[in-house]
């Protein structure tokens, strides 16, 4: 009981990961329907950034706002560099050009940090045991920021006039334009959505997860597929898909094999594409015109 | 049809081949064989990105899976190589169809993300397991020996890869040119028109997907032999990456560009990999990365058609293209004969169409409500209404491009609604489309040809080979130009359709669905557009093809051709079917008149359309 217990509990914690980033990806998307494949190196990059400035002398709180800010600027540098550019955005070109730019970063990252994994300093707080399950500071406060940032955004989407034009912008781009939001605008503000809760969700998992130059890719592929059972356009289902998905993974790798940890992410994806391509928790979408 | 282009093109490069090993430093043709054996894979990338709109981020994973199985197949159970090397592809084939089936029916994102999740778990599942050998792989692979010659040399295998290359190019090169490649580019064009011409997309991007994937086993088989160790690198991101960019610089869809695109990176990856620790001391691991990725964003901001696009600006610049125009004439002749006559079809007066009870709903909005209609061989029925009233709707949920929220269709007896636009042309009837569908990248002659795919039969492995397709190519290019010649297109027929004015494009849609050789056409605003003498031949056109037994439906906001020209009238409002009768009654039908001329004086709707249509009664 007390093992389903913890690996409930550990499939939580990474799945709250996987969500914020999922969010990411439904922000970009729903605006510019664009897959942002550079999503998961908004979070390498950001853990990253946060353990060299730890590591410059910075006190955490700050290195955490540094490297957060540093990441949303690059996400909406990405955009206007490379996004807005782009005359006729295809679905093939758009994830050729994601896959560049996140390609860049992963060699940046290659170069200034170097191959190996690191993991950022632990948030302050010391372990507990309840009910026999053992519980890591760390994973309190990445379940705890991940919540907050969480409704922040479901806050924002829903109740902020702002938040709401940015939904409709896809379907109603005059309707938004109303309201002051121009797509030029909306898009850039998606990516910095999505860099600032990637880059929330890359810091927190650092001190447990570790940062490298290549986490991304894993990171970035799971975050698609939970914004996927979620259906791909609502930040509802990305943040459900997220936790789903990280239970369900660390269920697996408990009871099953740990070495198959990383193929559940694909089999879902696959799943779900078959059986529900509208996401698991959405409503049938229309058939496509 | 062999180019002049493609033949100097093939010369040159079989040239280049034979010399290269000959001229260039031992160190340089190590870098050329990986070229090599990379470029068949990025040419089957190319093929899946260039022709089925598809990205596969885990191309290496097939390459890698046609790696192992070969390794496996002749370390273990010493098969002889060429049988392994079958056996490798056929195993790499099944996969990509496993997986394909349910991701190429969704849009573009699933596939990408799929291969990419299928390339780290073909990773995973390498390290993982005992029977692949781990981390450390599967050596001992033997280099191929054929008449008891061993190709163990740079220049050896170099020269061995050599025919393999071509023969991939040009099997490329053939499927991008066959009947699969000209409805595919369609179906890059406007999905939804293909669809309607008979193009079932879903099973030719599956097909081009498993073909691709043939082609990145193949490169993987001769890696496998040439490195003669396989580890589960060979299924990594970067080397997936590797033949995207690949495929990506020289061009998408063409053929050359894939070989050139390998080159071009290979030479890339090697400089990177010697200039980056010059510039960044200690740098270690897959540094050249910075250099894909930066070339990657460069091509798709500033030249998206990759080398080949630049290759065809120098061209352009170089030669001027001449500017001989001739107009050609719909034909004025006052022949009233039938037309389009088809042995087999429904005889004249038997119901074609049968649509019960169709209602679609768009959330609250119910736009089409509860419609029930017949349309008989040998008719010319139209459909009228005000703006809004759900004509177009209607004609998207008969066709199946929209499943109907209910009610039911039936063409010849057979079920459609609710299936996809390609069955109901399978069917025979098909349709044109009130806003344009051209396909752009297209001559008229082309668009028209891919109006004859289902009176073609010619599948990929007979494009492939050319030869066996060859007197069905020339039937299908005779029986477009006989359709674009009744439309008086022929002049323009080797215009690209992008240029042709706005009417003439609407008059290639109309020779596109005839080609087709409906027994039903619907026609959405076929008059739009059209010049006066335009419009009357087309009218005239309608009628012989009538006189040949075709059902034809029309939807036309000119009242006066519509009652003129037609058979019965349907008169949709509001969603609603409010009268089906003859020209003459529907003229006098008191619902009619009230909801064209807003007698109903609370009802506001009514009343714009009235002006609306008082409107284009000046007009005309």
């Amino acid at each position: 009981m007390s093992d389903l217990l913890q690996l409930i509990f550990s499939g939580l914690s990474i799945g709250a990961v996987y969500a914020l980033i999922a969010v990411g990806f439904v922000a970009i998307f729903t605006v510019s329907e664009v897959i942002n494949l550079a999503q998961g190196e908004f979070a390498a990059l950001a853990g990253l950034v946060a353990i060299s400035a730890v590591g410059s002398g910075m006190p955490l709180p700050v290195a955490l706002v540094v490297a957060i800010a540093t990441v949303t600027v690059v996400a909406v540098v990405m955009e206007r560099v490379t996004v807005a550019p782009v005359k006729r955005l295809t679905t093939l070109t758009s994830i050729i050009l994601t896959l560049g730019v996140s390609t860049v970063l992963k060699a940046l990252m290659l170069l200034i940090w170097g191959p190996e994994g690191k993991g950022l300093t632990p948030f302050p707080g010391g372990d507990l045991l309840v009910f026999g399950v053992s519980i890591r500071a760390q994973e309190l406060w990445i379940l705890g920021i991940a919540a907050v940032v969480a409704a922040a955004v479901w806050w924002f989407y829903e109740r902020t006039i702002v938040g709401k034009a940015l939904r409709a912008c896809s379907e109603q781009p005059i309707a938004a334009r109303l309201v002051g939001i121009s797509p030029k605008l909306a898009t850039m503000l998606a990516f910095g959505i999505a860099g600032l809760v990637g880059a929330i969700a890359g810091v927190i998992a650092s001190p447990v997860y570790f940062s490298s130059w290549d986490s991304g890719l894993s990171l970035g592929l799971k975050g698609f597929v939970a914004a996927t059972l979620g259906g791909l356009v609502s930040i509802r289902g990305a943040l459900l898909g997220g936790v789903l998905l990280g239970v369900l993974e660390s269920l697996v790798a408990g009871y099953v094999d740990t070495g198959l940890r990383d193929a559940v992410a694909f089999v879902l994806l696959i799943v779900v594409l078959v059986v529900r391509p509208a996401g698991v928790f959405g409503r049938h979408a229309e058939a496509r015109v | 049809m062999p180019r002049r282009g493609d033949v100097i093109g093939l010369g040159l490069f079989v040239v280049f081949c034979v010399v290269f090993p000959l001229v260039a430093p031992g160190s340089l043709v190590n870098v050329g064989v990986y070229a090599m054996i990379y470029a068949i894979a990025a040419t089957g990338l190319s093929l899946l990105m260039g022709l089925a709109g598809q990205v596969s981020l885990g191309h290496a994973a097939f390459f890698a899976i046609g790696a192992y199985a070969q390794a496996i197949l002749v370390t273990r159970y010493d098969l002889y190589g060429v049988l392994a090397a079958v056996v490798a592809v056929v195993i790499a084939m099944v996969v990509a169809l496993l997986v394909g089936i349910p991701l190429l029916r969704l849009r573009g994102h699933y596939l990408a993300l799929a291969t990419l999740g299928l390339g780290i778990i073909v990773t995973v599942l390498a390290t993982e397991s005992e029977f692949t050998g781990g981390t450390s792989g599967i050596y001992g692979i033997g280099k191929p020996e054929f008449n008891s010659r061993t190709y163990d040399s740079p220049q050896e295998f170099f020269w061995l890869l050599t025919p393999f290359v071509v023969v991939a190019v040009l099997l490329a090169r053939n499927v991008v040119q066959s009947r699969i490649g000209r409805a595919l580019g369609a179906v890059n064009d406007s999905e939804v028109a293909a669809e309607t011409l008979g193009v079932d997309t879903f099973r030719l991007r599956l097909q081009v997907f498993v073909l691709s994937a043939a082609y990145a086993a193949v490169s993987g088989i001769f890696f496998a032999h040439w490195l003669a160790v396989v580890n589960p690198n060979t299924a990594n991101f970067p080397l997936s990456v590797k033949f995207l960019l690949m495929a990506v610089l020289g061009g998408l869809g063409t053929v050359w560009g894939a070989v050139i695109g390998a080159f071009g990176v290979e030479f890339l990856d090697e400089g990177m990999r010697e200039l980056i620790p010059v510039l960044v001391p200690g740098a270690v691991g897959e540094v050249q990365l910075i250099g894909f990725g930066v070339v990657l964003v460069v091509i798709v901001v500033f030249l998206p058609g990759g080398l080949h696009q630049a290759w065809r600006m120098v061209l352009a610049r170089v030669r001027r293209p001449s500017g001989d125009v001739s107009e050609g004439r719909a034909e004025a002749t006052e022949d009233d004969s039938p037309v389009m006559v088809r042995e087999g079809r429904p005889v004249a007066g038997s119901v074609l169409l049968e649509v019960r009870g169709l209602t679609k709903q768009f959330g609250g909005v119910t736009a089409v409500d509860d419609v029930t209609l017949d349309v008989r061989a040998g008719e010319i029925l139209a459909l009228i209404g005000p703006n809004g009233a759900g004509k177009t709707t209607c004609f998207n949920m008969v066709s199946g491009v929209l499943a109907p929220t209910s009610g039911t269709v039936k063409l010849n007896g057979v079920r459609t609604d609710g299936r996809k636009p390609h069955i109901f042309a399978q069917l025979r009837a098909t349709r044109t489309f009130q806003n344009l569908q051209v396909f752009r990248s297209a001559t008229v002659l082309g668009n028209v040809m891919v109006g004859r795919h289902l009176r073609a039969r010619s599948g990929l492995l007979r494009g492939m080979l050319v030869l066996p397709a060859r007197a069905e190519e020339r039937a299908v290019a005779d029986a477009a130009y006989e359709v674009v010649r009744l439309v008086g297109l022929e002049g323009e027929r080797h215009r690209p359709a992008g240029e042709l004015p706005f009417g003439r494009q609407r008059l290639m849609e109309l020779a596109r669905a005839l080609a087709v050789e409906p027994d039903l056409l619907l026609l959405d605003e076929p008059m739009a557009g059209l010049s006066s003498s335009e419009r009357r031949a087309l009218a005239r056109l309608l009628r012989r093809l009538r006189a040949g037994g075709m059902g034809i439906v029309l939807v036309e906001h000119d009242v006066e051709a519509v009652l003129a020209l037609a058979d019965r009238v349907a008169v949709l409002d509001d969603g609603r079917l409010i009268a089906l009768g003859s020209p003459e009654e529907i003229r006098t039908d008191p619902a009619v008149v009230a909801a064209y001329l807003g007698v109903d004086e609370d009802d506001t709707a009514a009343r714009a359309a009235a002006r609306e249509l008082a409107a284009q009664v000046e007009e005309t």
